[in-house]
């Protein structure tokens, strides 16, 4: 997932991953809370 | 504990120290010994700075909390990659391109001495500390569930890392690291795996998570806007978010890091890795936590983890109230197994109104177990006079003494060792950097050959382990590990941010204003710590945003600065 590059979309793929886990996350709680 | 694990304990920190040690031939002069001659691959680096972070209180304590609480304590790392991101653009390529071996020597080039001094000195303090702490925290743990002195764990934890941080610098240090991350993350999926094939046959892992569900052990969100709560989306998202910019931007256990990186783009790199693998890793580190509730819901848990406090009641003036109250904890785990079994039964059928019942059910018995728990706790406080007592930090430990099969508890045990020794080398390496650097170097004997400044340094790192080791003994008269650590931090990261972000955003601050607004920021940190409620991860707000307006205030009053090297 991570490899070294300097490239600023690098940045956008962390974030966009990051949006992913935090979805996946809030999905784990509701799913098994509910 | 069987032969087998002991040899796999000493296997395990005979080896760590003989792989450090083989890599003192390539720390023959001074940026070899503190930043590895700035020669090391971006995977290293990011691995060493996670299991940096991997401490043996995230082993001890994270687990527990997930035992006794859930998983509600990831929203404190849900600001990290963010963090990340906005420290790879702003502070790395200052520090790389400045050259320089600590953070601190940075502000010396753009503020002034004293600047530089102070902040570097804070570091000394508050990294000292933190480093008794995270020795103090697995010390005390292991003490009890491997029945020696606490002298002797903290002496086997610091005494090795100490030797091979002495002598092989930052690349033993980094090395070390990556082996150490592998065991801990092949320890905690071991983990895993044996709870997971502890539950009962009739309780699938799903139906498993719905009842750790009901108890509200899986609740990863709190939207609730709450000041004085440390563990919500916001204090995760926006306070949680200044304390990484200054742990990974100021601090110089983190920092060093990434300058021993061969490139910025490989530091960048590095510090990408934990803004990926972060949160998944803490995650499970809780999640083994959650999957030990639900192990203990069906298999018959002690009242006390400790053992040693146990056994002091049963033997103690009120071993009949403690015996009495045993009595009543194991007929609540029998009803509360009944209840849990009734709930993944109920769950099975897939009937909505039965479910809810069943869930009702549950929560109510697992309120009874709680209560008793608690009123345990109470006795053994009241009964030893240890107000701070509480034992979620024996739950893994003890599960692993208890439950893993041989060979695995030797590696466990050897997981937690290499979580505290790869968190305490860094912090050795840093504090003996600082020590030479920004104050060895700069006050004492300014022009020397590297040689003698190698061994300064050697002789510093084997000084800050003597004195973390007596920091040690005394830290664990302390209460609650995870956040002591924290909160000793936590008076001094937001305001050091702030002079940070005065030094590289603002071309107009000056040394008086960065200075005077360092002051500041830290009186206002200990008045909110003092005379609020406010919870600690928000300090690090207060702190960087009193620096930045009184900084700019008096810089204001200053006058203008007629140049301000290296502010963007």
């Amino acid at each position: 997932m991570t490899t070294e590059t300097d490239a600023p979309q690098h940045y956008g793929r962390v974030l966009i991953v990051w949006v992913v886990v935090l979805v996946a996350l809030y999905a784990f709680q509701e799913y098994f809370s509910s | 504990m069987h032969p087998i694990d002991w040899t796999i304990i000493a296997v395990y920190l005979t080896w760590i120290v003989w792989d450090g040690l083989r890599l003192t031939k390539r720390s023959h002069e001074l940026e070899g010994y503190f930043l590895a001659s700035r020669s090391l691959p971006w995977w290293a680096v990011g691995l060493s700075v996670m299991a940096t972070q991997l401490s043996a209180i995230t082993m001890i304590g994270t687990t527990g909390q997930g035992y006794a609480d859930g998983m509600r304590f990831l929203q404190f790392y849900y600001a990290l990659p963010l963090a990340m991101i906005v420290l790879s653009v702003t502070l790395v390529p200052f520090f790389r391109n400045a050259r320089v071996y600590t953070a601190y020597e940075y502000l010396e080039q753009r503020f002034d001495a004293k600047t530089r001094a102070f902040t570097s000195l804070l570091f000394l303090f508050s990294r000292s500390m933190s480093l008794g702490v995270v020795i103090s925290a697995p010390a005390v743990v292991l003490a009890v569930v491997l029945d020696v002195s606490v002298t002797n764990t903290a002496l086997l934890i610091a005494l090795p890392t100490a030797v091979y941080t002495m002598f092989g610098g930052m690349q033993a240090v980094t090395w070390t690291d990556v082996k150490q991350v592998v065991l801990i993350v092949f320890g905690l999926l071991a983990a895993i795996v044996v709870l997971v094939l502890g539950l009962p046959e009739e309780v699938s892992v799903p139906q498993a998570l719905r009842i750790a569900g009901a108890t509200g052990r899986l609740q990863t969100f709190d939207f609730s806007f709450d000041l004085t709560n440390q563990y919500t989306f916001w204090s995760g998202t926006i306070a949680a978010f200044f304390l990484f910019c200054s742990y990974f931007g100021t601090d110089q256990s983190q920092v060093q890091r990434y300058l021993g990186a061969k490139s910025v783009a490989a530091a960048r790199s590095s510090l990408m890795m934990s803004a990926y693998w972060k949160i998944p890793l803490q995650a499970l580190v809780l999640l083994v936590g959650v999957f030990m509730f639900l192990f203990y819901l069906f298999t018959p848990a002690p009242m006390l983890f400790n053992a040693v406090h146990d056994r002091e009641m049963r033997e103690g003036p009120r071993a009949a109230e403690y015996g009495a109250l045993e009595g009543r904890f194991v007929a609540a785990n029998q009803a509360r197994r009944a209840a849990g079994l009734a709930l993944a039964e109920a769950d099975a059928g897939g009937d909505a109104t039965g479910r809810a019942a069943a869930g009702g059910e549950f929560t109510s018995r697992e309120a009874d177990v709680r209560a008793i728990r608690g009123e345990a706790l109470s006795l053994v406080r009241e009964a030893t006079g240890d107000q701070s007592f509480n034992d979620v930090n024996y739950v893994f430990p003890t599960f692993i003494l208890t439950h893993m099969p041989v060979g695995l508890i030797g590696l466990l045990i050897a997981a937690i060792f290499a979580a505290a020794m790869s968190t305490i080398s860094a912090e050795m390496a840093s504090l003996s950097t600082a020590t030479v650097i920004d104050f060895y170097r700069r006050y004492a004997r300014k022009e020397a050959p590297d040689r003698h400044y190698l061994w300064i340094s050697r002789l510093a790192t084997g000084f800050w382990g003597l004195f973390a080791s007596g920091v040690a003994i005394w830290a664990s008269e302390l209460g609650s590990l995870i956040e002591v650590v924290n909160r000793f931090g936590s008076f001094f990261y937001g305001s050091i941010l702030g002079v940070f972000i005065l030094a590289v955003g603002f071309r107009q601050a000056t040394a008086n204003g960065a200075f005077v607004g360092l002051l500041a920021g830290m009186g206002a940190v200990a008045w909110a710590a003092s005379f609020t409620d406010v919870a600690f991860l928000w300090h690090n707000v207060i702190g960087a945003v009193v620096v930045v307006v009184v900084g700019l205030l008096v810089s204001a009053i200053e006058g203008p600065r007629s140049e301000a090297p290296g502010a963007i």
